[in-house]
Formats: C-alpha cells, sequence, structure tokens
C-alpha cells in the first residue's frame, strides 16, 4: 500500500530557512547543514529498506501559479498565498505494510534537527493513497 | 448456497476483511463496528442477491466506506465538542519494524495479538477475540457467556479503548515479544475451549459452541503456524477432549466419569486426527504443556476400554508437566494417576501432601479425588463423607447431582 507524508511551511518559514530573518528566528548555515544531513540520512534509510518510491521538495511558494476558470476561461494567479500561510513544502511517497508503519517513518521526522520555534511549529500529515478508481466509487 | 455455508464463508473471511482495513485505515476500534456492520450487510444481502464474485474485497469495500463515515461523524462531533483526540505515541513507533516481512495471512495473526494484548483482562481478551477474529456478534458472545448483551458491548468497548489507549501499531510483534504474544493467543482459545467444555453453568447448547469456535480458531492458527509444536499441541489437546463429548453426559444430563463412559460414543475421526497431530508435534520439540495434556488425552483415547489404560505412561507424562509449571491442579491429577498406576494408598499419602497448599485445600476437587481413592481403597464412611464434602463446594448442578449420587451408593 502506498502512502504520502506531507510537510508544510509558509514563505515566511522559506525566507527564514534562506536566512533572511522575517518575523522568525533566522536559520543559521550550522542548522541548515543538520537538517540537510538528517534529510539525507532519512532519504537514504527509506531507499534501503525499499520502501521509498519518490520524495520532492517544493520551490517556495511566491513560485505558485494557481490557475481557475473564469467566465469560462482560464486565469493564473501568481503567487496565491499570504506570507504566514502554510503549504506544501515537501513530500514522500512510501510503500509499506500498513498505516501505522507509515505514521511509523513520518514520526521520524520530528527528529528533524531546527531553530526551536520552528520545530514546536512543524507538523506532518500522512496520508493514504488511492491506487484506483475502484477506491473512489461508491 | 445455503445460509449456513454463508455463514461459515463470513466467519471466515471477518479476521481477513478487518484485517485489510486496519492495515489501511488504523483506528482499530472503529474499523471493527465498520466491519460487523459490513459482516451483517452481507448476512442479510448475498442470501437474497448471491454472493459477489470476490467476496472478501466486497466486505473490505462496504467496510471501509462505513469506516469513512463512522469517522466523519466522531470527527465532527468532537469538533463541536471541540474536543479533537490527540494521543501521544508510545516508543514503540520510533522502534524499527518487525524483522519478519508481513504475509496477507498474518492479519488474523496480528488481530489475534492485539485481542489477546496484556493490557485486557482474560475476560476481555476472550470477549473480543470471539467478536473481532471469530467473527461472532456481541449478542453471541453475550449468549455464550450468559451474560446480558449491554454488558458484553460496554466489555467489549472497554476493550477496544484500551488497546486503543495502548497505542499499539498494527503488525506482528517484534522478535522477542513473539513467544510471549504466541503464549497469551493460546491461552486465550484454551479458555474458550474449557468455558465450552467444563461449562461451570447454564445450557449445554451454547457452551458446546464455544468449545466448536476454540476448535476452529485453534485449526486457523495451526494452518498458519504449521510448524509450532505447542500450537499443533492445543489442537490435539482440543480435539482429543472434546471427542469424548457425547459420551460425557447421560441421558438425564448427568456426568459420566471417564471409566464408565461409552467408549463407543467417542467420536473416532476426532481421536485419529488429534492423535496424528500430536504424534507428529511432539518428536519435533520444543515439548510444552498443551503437547504433553493432549499426550496424556491421547493415551487415554487410545485405550479400548478404562482397565486398558496405560496409567504409569500417564504418571510420566505427568511428572514432566508438574516439572514445567507449579500448579495445584495438575499435582492432584498426578495423584489420581499414581493411585491407578500404584494403588489408592499411593495416591492418597500424595494428597496429603497437596492438603498443605492452600490454593488447593479448600477446592471440592481434592475432596472428590480422595472420595474416589477412598472408595478403591475400600473405606467407605470416609469415601461417603468425602464426595459430601466435594459436593457442597462444587458449582456446576450436574457435577453435584453426580457426588451426591456417589454418596448415596455407599450410605
Amino acid at each position: 500500500m502506498k502512502y504520502m507524508i506531507l510537510t508544510y511551511a509558509s514563505q515566511q518559514d522559506y525566507d527564514a530557512m534562506a536566512g533572511r530573518p522575517s518575523g522568525d528566528t533566522a536559520w543559521s548555515p550550522q542548522d541548515f547543514a543538520a537538517m540537510g544531513a538528517f534529510m539525507e540520512a532519512f532519504n537514504r534509510e527509506l531507499n534501503e529498506s525499499g520502501e521509498l518510491v519518490e520524495t520532492r521538495a517544493l520551490a517556495p511558494p511566491v513560485h505558485t501559479r494557481r490557475l481557475q476558470t473564469r467566465a469560462g476561461a482560464p486565469v493564473v494567479t501568481d503567487g496565491p498565498f499570504a506570507e504566514t500561510t502554510e503549504v506544501l513544502a515537501g513530500y514522500w511517497i512510501v510503500e509499506c505494510e500498513s498505516f501505522d508503519r507509515a505514521t511509523a517513518i513520518a514520526v521520524r521526522l520530528s527528529a528533524c534537527p531546527g531553530p526551536s520555534e520552528v520545530v514546536a511549529r512543524a507538523f506532518a500529515d500522512v496520508r493514504p493513497i488511492i491506487e484506483s478508481r475502484d477506491d473512489l466509487e461508491p | 448456497m445455503p445460509e449456513t455455508e454463508i455463514e461459515g464463508l463470513l466467519r471466515r473471511l471477518a479476521p481477513q476483511a478487518l484485517g485489510a482495513v486496519v492495515r489501511r485505515y488504523g483506528h482499530f476500534d472503529t474499523a471493527e463496528d465498520a466491519t460487523q456492520e459490513a459482516l451483517l450487510a452481507a448476512a442479510t444481502r448475498w442470501p437474497e442477491d448471491g454472493i459477489p464474485a470476490n467476496p472478501r474485497a466486497w466486505l473490505i469495500t462496504v467496510a471501509s466506506r462505513r469506516l469513512t463515515d463512522l469517522l466523519r461523524s466522531e470527527q465532527a462531533r468532537q469538533r463541536r465538542e471541540n474536543a479533537v483526540v490527540q494521543r501521544m505515541l508510545p516508543e514503540e513507533w520510533l522502534a524499527p519494524a518487525a524483522d519478519r516481512a508481513t504475509a496477507d495471512s498474518d492479519d488474523t495473526l496480528i488481530l489475534l495479538c492485539m485481542c489477546c494484548h496484556p493490557s485486557l483482562s482474560a475476560a476481555s481478551q476472550i470477549a473480543l477475540t470471539l467478536r473481532a477474529v471469530g467473527g461472532l456478534t456481541t449478542a453471541e458472545v453475550a449468549r455464550a457467556f450468559l451474560v446480558p448483551e449491554a454488558t458484553m458491548t460496554r466489555r467489549i468497548t472497554r476493550a477496544k479503548q484500551a488497546i486503543k489507549a495502548s497505542g499499539i501499531p498494527f503488525r506482528m510483534p517484534s522478535a522477542p515479544e513473539w513467544t510471549e504474544r504466541l503464549a497469551a493467543v493460546l491461552h486465550v482459545l484454551y479458555l474458550i475451549f474449557n468455558e465450552g467444555y467444563a461449562s461451570t453453568s447454564g445450557p449445554e447448547l451454547h457452551r458446546a459452541e464455544l468449545a466448536t469456535e476454540a476448535i476452529r480458531l485453534a485449526r486457523m492458527l495451526h494452518g498458519f503456524l504449521p510448524d509450532d509444536a505447542e500450537v499443533a499441541g492445543l489442537l490435539a489437546l482440543m480435539l482429543l477432549t472434546d471427542a469424548r463429548r457425547a459420551a460425557r453426559t447421560g441421558p438425564d444430563g448427568d456426568l459420566v466419569p471417564m471409566a464408565e463412559q461409552d467408549r463407543r460414543l467417542w467420536n473416532a475421526d476426532q481421536v485419529a486426527e488429534g492423535v496424528a497431530l500430536i504424534t507428529e508435534a511432539l518428536p519435533r520439540g520444543p515439548t510444552g504443556p498443551y503437547q504433553l495434556q493432549a499426550a496424556i488425552a491421547a493415551v487415554h483415547d487410545e485405550a479400548p476400554n478404562a482397565d486398558a489404560t496405560d496409567w504409569p505412561q500417564i504418571v510420566a507424562l505427568f511428572e514432566l508437566l508438574m516439572g514445567m509449571s507449579d500448579n495445584p491442579v495438575v499435582a492432584l491429577n498426578h495423584a489420581v494417576a499414581v493411585a491407578m498406576a500404584q494403588g489408592p494408598e499411593r495416591g492418597l499419602e500424595l494428597l496429603g501432601g497437596l492438603q498443605a497448599d492452600e490454593r488447593i485445600a479448600q477446592d471440592h476437587r481434592l475432596h472428590g479425588v480422595r472420595a474416589h481413592l477412598l472408595e478403591m481403597a475400600g473405606d467407605r464412611e470416609g469415601a461417603r463423607a468425602s464426595y459430601l464434602e466435594a459436593a457442597r463446594g462444587a458449582v456446576n448442578p450436574a457435577r453435584r447431582r453426580y457426588l451426591h449420587s456417589r454418596a448415596a451408593r455407599l450410605g
């Protein structure tokens, strides 16, 4: 069974991570390096256990294009989020034996190092992936 | 397909469907309710509409949808009450996964281990196992245990809450835990069997169904773990004991002691299956208490008549069993076997030693055995007094009638 682990951040979080103070503690280069090392090890372990399908991080929210239909015509909005709105920042797709196992994998992300205010606010979601249309049919 | 066949199919599929739903979505407690509702829907619709092409998938789909509905209303209620549930995940979640890869058939094993979780009382383990793994409804479990349905509902609900609170993940126990958890599962199945077989009260019919259900579950477990000698031993013990069921009660429902049973009434197929199982399991080892008890039952079942019983062999098996656990009931049975092999005086000597064990000194079974041995030794007056003493302490009405009739015969 496949599950998606999702993590979130706001534009402000992205800015702080890039070392630009913006209402929050800025990350030091050491903080950033520690997080990078943690994520590399985390991904390597998942790869070795054969449970990782793929993982990606997303560019800052400011680079988002939102597409909608207005009066039958496609309309695009650039950077539609407020500075403090938390949006998808990265994801992992894992294939493992159970929801509980996927949750146990996501729990390990709680050990990711970072400035304490950021760690206190951080969260992740785990969601089962729909494998086929049958799963959705009423 | 007749309805009894549909029921059999549903009972087999029940733990598989529940396992699949919990594996995918978690929420053991709510998923268990959802699966019961799916089973109920199937029991109503399949006899009319026919059995779907893939009945297991049908149950999983219906149970998953029902789970979604139940979770939504539960979460909406919690939001209304501003009481979003948060739980701390215990250390267990940070531990690596079990080193044993899980197969689909393991779902039932995982469920059995969850239902027999050490945080639950034996009564709760039994009730939850019968419902979640056995696929019985709460009403059926309540009837089997002669308690009101509302009581059983509360017992099962509390048990599920305890499992939820324990935060145990849905997976095979890790290797160091496994031995202990399997022992708990075997003990629960053994208790279910005994509840049915050695019923302490109530109408015979429902109790016999419990013994049959225990055999079904033990047979299923043996199918998953064919190389485990104690699992085979437990199944053999149940079969060899249950084989005597028809001979065990007389026409009036009175108990008939083994020595006086009509052995033609014993179920020869069950005896043969039990003997084959234990014969194969014993040399494989390691030898455990269920195998020894099965071996004792096999010695009894293989004797063409009571006088031909190989008592020295039974004495030896009981001595092995006593070496494994300090159980006064085993010691009591050992004393009986010694009396049969070496004469009542030797047995009575051993009873004298047991008299000092306060766990059994007041037990009616001790007095019952003493009465038999005194009768064998020719002490009619002493035997009569002991039979009456035993009858005063016995709970089972059939057993009391039996003890009184023995006393009256000596009067």
